[in-house]
């Protein structure tokens, strides 16, 4: 696609054309710039999933900082799953806002009329999928130094997070998007999302164990298949039952 | 129209009294299994709960495609009934599984991959419950939650195949829950490496001696959290090459078996054994199950017909007090 048709008309044609004149990718991006921009303007999402991160992490360094692999052979999996818990926590935090906060100012119908149902999920998936890549980078790197997490393989552990917060974006688009004409908002995304997210959880624990234990790549690659082949089923299916969720 | 209801009559007529004959036939017909008594019957109960619990999801997913595709009130219902009698099974093969375990195992939640799916399974009816009542338009109401069915369908084959398989290679290494799994078990040998590991018990080899044809194995067994520490002495027949006596670690039922050994060296191959593997290959037992699986299924069928029926009653109620404005 020529870089320069998509950058700055876009907007412009998403707004003003009918829904299906724009090409699907540009119309995406336009979303995804639409959902940053105002993001930036308030950065709720942005200080609610990132404080809350800070939050969880301190807590948990403040019962587990003295803890060594001396004193426990048991602790890269302990660590795995205290590191996944806090990103899955505050994951549930911030990835419902972009569908809920269209619903909550009543801008959902205009968002209906300017673009296909298919460019309105591919820019929330995008939008959320900057969100959790943000928040896993500061989430981890706060986890290792004050927990004082000795990482194995690091080349592994950037894999299994990458690939775990494609699946987890994969899974939860789409139940933002349910939550979002609900009446129980916050309560209800983790109670849908979480039954969801299991076997995403218990893969992506025990291959970060694996990574923070230091053992070769061989034993992530079945981890990070499984993963793969959720955040594609997970995805297609997303793509096939957003309309019904998106209608008015 | 009469002749249908007279053939529904009979049906379920018919299913009563197949009922009554599996629980009689579970108690009378069979036998004991040797190494788990009477708790054994029990496979009688949970096993065909457990499946129609898969097989009503199954059938709840359909409904919701047909629900999404063509709109129809009657599909929903269908879903929702489906998904009702699919808890009840559910919560049934839960609390049956784990009052079993609690016999047979020590303690009623192991964390086995087939443990964690049925939590989960149970945790997505759950959440399909509380999505309905969170949305208060009907219209709507009935298409997300179509939505999340179909989207909680997508995941269980990673739930049900995938899951276990990883647990197994890491944290779940009780290959003894699974069947068709490797279960190698670990050789110990008396000038080597004397403490192994089968599942999450610790073993340790305090000798190996020969009495006659008997190879006797002294292994100190250690339990999970230094609840119990006993020596129990298995041993192996040396003609048959087989294990020859089997004690139960304690606390539990299953057994430890000497299944190789090395008298040169002083190695004895250790590996744990879970009762009640073998209790289908009793024919008795094997038609009685099959019966079973036959009536449970008519069970769930008849249940969520007739559940579905009493929620479409319900919709045209309110859709008559809707036009009418009177209190049906």
């Amino acid at each position: 696609m020529d870089p320069h048709l998509s950058s700055r008309s876009t907007v412009e044609v998403a707004a003003t054309a009918a829904p299906s004149a724009a090409p699907l990718l540009a119309a995406a991006w336009a979303v995804f710039r639409k959902d940053v921009r105002s993001e930036l303007r308030t950065r709720y999402a942005l200080n609610a999933v990132l404080l809350f991160a800070v939050s969880t992490v301190v807590a948990m360094s403040l019962g587990m900082g003295p803890l060594t692999v001396s004193r426990n052979a048991d602790l890269p999996l302990i660590q795995a799953a205290l590191l996944w818990v806090a990103i899955l926590f505050a994951a549930f935090t911030g990835l419902a806002r972009a569908f809920v906060h269209e619903e909550e100012a009543r801008t959902a119908a205009a968002l209906r009329l300017s673009a296909r149902p298919t460019a309105v999920f591919l820019g929330k998936l995008l939008f959320n999928l900057a969100l959790l890549l943000l928040l896993v980078a500061v989430t981890t790197g706060l986890f290792v130094i004050m927990l004082r997490v000795q990482v194995g393989n690091p080349g592994l552990l950037a894999a299994l997070l990458l690939a775990g917060s494609l699946g987890l974006v994969a899974a939860t688009t789409l139940i933002a998007a349910i939550i979002a004409r609900a009446s129980v908002k916050g309560a209800l995304f983790a109670v849908l999302s979480f039954p969801v997210l299991a076997p995403l959880l218990v893969v992506a624990i025990q291959g970060s164990a694996n990574a923070l234990a230091g053992r070769g790549w061989e034993s992530g690659v079945g981890a990070l298949q499984v993963l793969a082949g959720y955040t594609i089923a997970l995805f297609t299916a997303s793509l096939f039952l957003f309309n019904s969720v998106w209608e008015p | 129209m009469s002749d249908r209801l007279r053939l529904e009559q009979a049906a379920k007529l018919l299913l009563g009294v197949w009922m009554a004959g599996i629980i009689v036939a579970m108690f009378l017909v069979v036998p004991q299994y040797v190494g788990l008594g009477d708790a054994g019957r029990i496979i009688i109960l949970h096993v065909p709960t457990a499946w129609i619990t898969t097989v009503a999801f199954a059938v709840s997913a359909v409904y919701s495609i047909r629900y999404l595709w063509k709109r129809r009130v009657a599909d929903d219902a269908g879903a929702v009934a489906s998904a009702e009698v699919g808890f009840l099974f559910c919560t049934l093969a839960t609390v049956s599984g784990m009052w079993f375990a609690n016999i047979v195992w020590g303690t009623p939640w192991n964390w086995d991959p087939r443990e964690t799916t049925i939590l989960i399974l149970l945790l997505i009816y759950a959440a399909y419950f509380a999505l309905r009542s969170a949305l208060d338009d009907a219209e709507r109401r009935r298409r997300l939650s179509a939505v999340y069915n179909l989207f909680a369908a997508v995941t269980m084959p990673f739930l049900l195949f995938v899951a276990p398989r990883m647990a197994e290679s890491t944290l779940h290494p009780n290959c003894a829950f699974i069947q068709g799994s490797h279960c190698d078990g670990i050789w110990l040998e008396l000038n080597g490496t004397r403490v192994g590991q089968l599942g999450d018990v610790v073993l340790a080899l305090q000798g190996v001696e020969q009495r006659g044809d008997l190879v006797v194995a002294q292994v100190e067994v250690r339990m999970p959290g230094l609840r119990e520490v006993a020596l129990l002495e298995p041993s192996f027949e040396l003609a048959s090459g087989k294990p020859a006596d089997r004690p139960e670690f304690p606390g539990q039922q299953f057994l430890l078996a000497v299944e190789g050994v090395d008298l040169a060296n002083g190695r004895v191959l250790l590996n744990m054994e879970a009762p009640g593997t073998g209790l289908l290959s009793n024919s008795r037992t094997f038609w009685t199950f099959m019966a079973a699986n036959i009536g449970f299924l008519g069970l769930f069928i008849w249940l969520y017909r007739l559940r579905a029926d009493v929620l479409l009653l319900q919709e045209r109620l309110a859709q008559r007090e809707v036009a009418y404005g009177l209190p049906a």
